[in-house]
């Protein structure tokens, strides 16, 4: 067999005998990655979420902070302490001052339609993506933390240790800025983030908000929703309906 | 410059490959990939030269533009390359000494930064 084949065609030809993983030789499996997304993201879908906390009790907010560390690794950072230690999604405590209301919300990354984050960094690694979702790319990031200072929902934090074994498909490193990516890993496989997966209910519900078919987008238009901080006008990706 | 660099780099690495001859340490699936006579990178020589730029480009794609293909692939890199410990059926880190990736690295003194952030053995789970 002296036929060269290339990787792709290597990949194929192995792929077409078993799914996921080819074995190569005894006891030696190839690992091939699901193909996914050959295309760039394009502005034509807006990802977002709506989180509806009449719905969302205590319990479904803690499962979604835990669903996020399994999912991105944070967490279990040894020598990180108090305000060091990172923090991707928040449990939150907020109450209405003349009713005395208190509404519990899940706070992560708004992923703002003009994110503060990306004006000021000074090197271009906070980025938004065409279809809206911010991120870091930490290859750019030189940890100055301005970003952090800009967020209006301290959404972002700071890697203060080396770490090792990160999640293979997401790299976290000291010296670099980090926050909710809306599992931009499993977005672009077509599925929904880990958090939103987590809760049993229809209290999270995530979608692409420019899609009038959508689940999102249909609801948005019948239930009342805010954005937190409104007024700061930075059109943020995740809305909240019953605060 | 950067064109030296390369040159310069090409003859390190080359000299580093005629020092040990083959690579000492391929990684477990790349060597028997390269056993059974299949040729996994186009070419041996590019891939050498110029795997960082190859990453480079893939980074790139795949975090602005969300552009997930396999070509170039750290994680594919990382997969194939690696080393079990016969001993405790536990994976090598790629950058460990005596690994794929520090082999070369140490041997021509360039540092090596995709692993303060990237995982040095293949997903979890998959041991
Ligand atoms: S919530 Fe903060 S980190 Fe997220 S996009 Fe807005 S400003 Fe940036
Ligand atoms: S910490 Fe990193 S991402 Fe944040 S502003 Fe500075 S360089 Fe940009």
């Amino acid at each position: 067999m002296n036929k060269t084949l290339n990787r792709r065609d290597f990949i194929k030809t192995m792929s077409a005998t078993t799914i996921g993983v080819a074995t190569v030789a005894s006891g030696i499996t190839l690992t091939t990655f699901a193909s996914t997304n050959k295309v760039p993201v394009t502005n034509e879908k807006r990802w977002g979420m709506l989180i509806d906390t009449n719905k969302l009790t205590e319990a479904d907010i803690d499962g979604m902070v835990s669903a996020c560390q399994k999912e991105q690794g944070w967490g279990s950072e040894l020598y990180s302490t108090g305000n060091q230690k990172p923090g991707w999604i928040k449990k939150l405590k907020v109450k209405d001052k003349a009713t005395g209301k208190v509404s519990n919300l899940a706070l992560m990354c708004q992923h703002c339609e003009e994110p503060p984050c990306v004006d000021v960094c000074p090197t271009n690694a906070s980025m938004k993506r065409e279809d809206g979702i911010v991120l870091v790319d930490k290859h750019l990031c030189i940890g100055c933390r301005y970003c952090m200072m800009a967020c209006p929902y301290d959404a972002r934090s700071f890697v203060h240790e080396t770490l090792r074994n990160q999640k293979e498909h997401m790299p976290r490193g000291k010296g670099t800025v980090e926050s909710c990516t809306m599992c931009v890993h499993k977005v672009d496989k077509g599925e929904v983030p880990a958090c939103v997966a987590s809760v049993n209910s229809d209290a999270v519900i995530f979608g692409d908000l420019y899609d009038v078919s959508s689940k999102i987008n249909q609801t948005l238009k019948t239930v009342q929703s805010a954005q937190i901080r409104a007024d700061l006008n930075l059109n943020t990706g995740i809305r909240y309906s019953g605060i | 410059m950067n064109r030296f660099l390369i040159v310069f780099l090409t003859l390190l690495i080359s000299s580093a490959f005629a020092h040990t001859n083959e690579h000492a340490n391929l990684g477990e699936q790349a060597s028997s990939i390269k056993a059974s006579g299949k040729v996994f990178h186009e070419s041996i020589s590019i891939i050498r030269k110029i795997h960082p730029e190859f990453l480079r480009h893939k980074r790139d794609k795949t975090l602005r533009q969300g552009v997930r293909t396999d070509e170039y692939s750290l994680k594919g890199c990382v997969s194939c390359h690696v080393n079990k410990d016969k001993t405790n059926n536990q994976y090598r880190s790629v950058d460990k000494k005596g690994q794929f990736c520090s082999d070369c690295h140490e041997q021509v003194s360039v540092s090596l930064d995709c692993f303060t952030c990237h995982r040095t053995i293949p997903k979890e789970g998959s041991l």
